[in-house]
């Protein structure tokens, strides 16, 4: 009886640790799906960027323009419409990073101006740099088409259930002519209920 | 006898207490004919889940594909799905490009999983599936 008792502690330790040796710091799948709040968050940003990217891709006319040549395009701000404090640069950065490297578009950093101005008047003003080899001023190239947006959003309440609307709008205008080439929408909804232990 | 039974009941606490989710795999593979794959270590969604079709297309030189899933049991399934880009060799491409997507299908309904290649030195995918 005694030895039972012994037994039975032993194995209610061993099960009480079987699972505690997780370390306090832990790397995860940063592409894993999150649904810590309703709030926006990773999923919602990796699901838009990859959805209006495929979009497009996908559209004929697009294909049409980037078959022969990579258009240069600039990324004007995504105007956050919701309540929410959102980095919408991070959304813009990665649309442009999958836009950049499928290979059909060129992009110019209007962010990068003021650092590029400086790196000019010091290869053509301070005299270290080799003339001939300095970059010279007015052989930029200048954007042909122009990325913009907003993000809105529709937020419920009733009792404990919340429910998120979010739809992301992605545009893409010809600067010469100003027309809108493409135009694209992405849609998220979100819902959820207060735990009973929450506070 | 008794203790036995004891033991066989905390091994299985044991290996329970740590499960991992499983995870399903579904392979479709771009080329002169194309051929499908249902590959799983995941009991409940490869009975679940089942390709029922296929189709890769070109957008200008990027390869877009659509595999239609459906729901062949009689509960409501919430899964999550990503598309894997494999080249010619079969080595991953833009990794870590495409987020796990939540997906939730009603008895006996598709879902059309649509994605367009990162880029041009993509000929053929995997769509992985876990709950």
């Amino acid at each position: 009886m005694g030895n039972m008792k012994w037994l039975v502690a032993v194995s209610a330790s061993l099960l009480l640790s079987a699972c505690a040796s997780d370390p306090k710091v832990s790397y995860g799948d940063a592409t894993a799906v999150e649904t810590v709040t309703t709030d926006f968050g990773s999923t919602d940003l990796q699901v838009i960027a990859s959805a209006l990217v495929d979009d497009l891709l996908a559209f004929p006319p697009v294909q049409e323009m980037t078959a022969g040549e990579r258009p240069v395009v600039v990324v004007d701000r995504i105007v956050n419409k919701t309540t929410e404090h959102i980095d919408t640069e991070s959304v813009t950065d990665t649309i442009t990073t999958k836009l950049l490297k499928s290979g059909k578009f060129r992009f110019v950093d209007m962010k990068a101006v003021e650092a590029l101005k400086k790196q000019m008047n010091f290869q053509l003003g301070s005299g270290l740099v080799d003339p001939a080899k300095a970059a010279s001023f007015g052989k930029q190239t200048g954007a042909e088409l122009m990325l913009y947006g907003n993000l809105a959003s529709i937020v419920k309440r009733a009792n404990d259930t919340k429910d998120v609307y979010y739809k992301f709008t992605l545009k893409l205008i010809n600067l010469e002519s100003g027309l809108l080439e493409w135009q694209g929408e992405k849609e998220i909804r979100k819902s959820g209920e207060k735990s009973f232990f929450s506070f | 006898m008794r203790l036995r039974q004891f033991y066989f009941l905390l091994f299985v606490l044991l290996l329970s207490a740590c499960a991992v989710n499983e995870t399903a795999r579904v392979d479709a593979i771009d080329g002169e004919k194309e051929k499908e794959i249902l590959e799983s270590d995941s009991g409940f969604l490869a009975a679940s889940l089942k390709i029922i079709d296929t189709k890769t297309t070109k957008a200008g030189d990027l390869l877009r594909i659509q595999a239609t899933l459906k729901n062949a049991s009689r509960q409501t399934i919430s899964f999550q799905y990503k598309v894997k880009w494999l080249d010619q060799d079969g080595f991953a491409v833009a990794l870590g490009g495409r987020p796990w997507t939540p997906a939730v299908i009603t008895p006996q309904e598709q879902l059309n999983v649509q994605a367009v290649a990162p880029n041009a030195s993509v000929t053929s995918f995997t769509i992985q599936v876990q709950d």
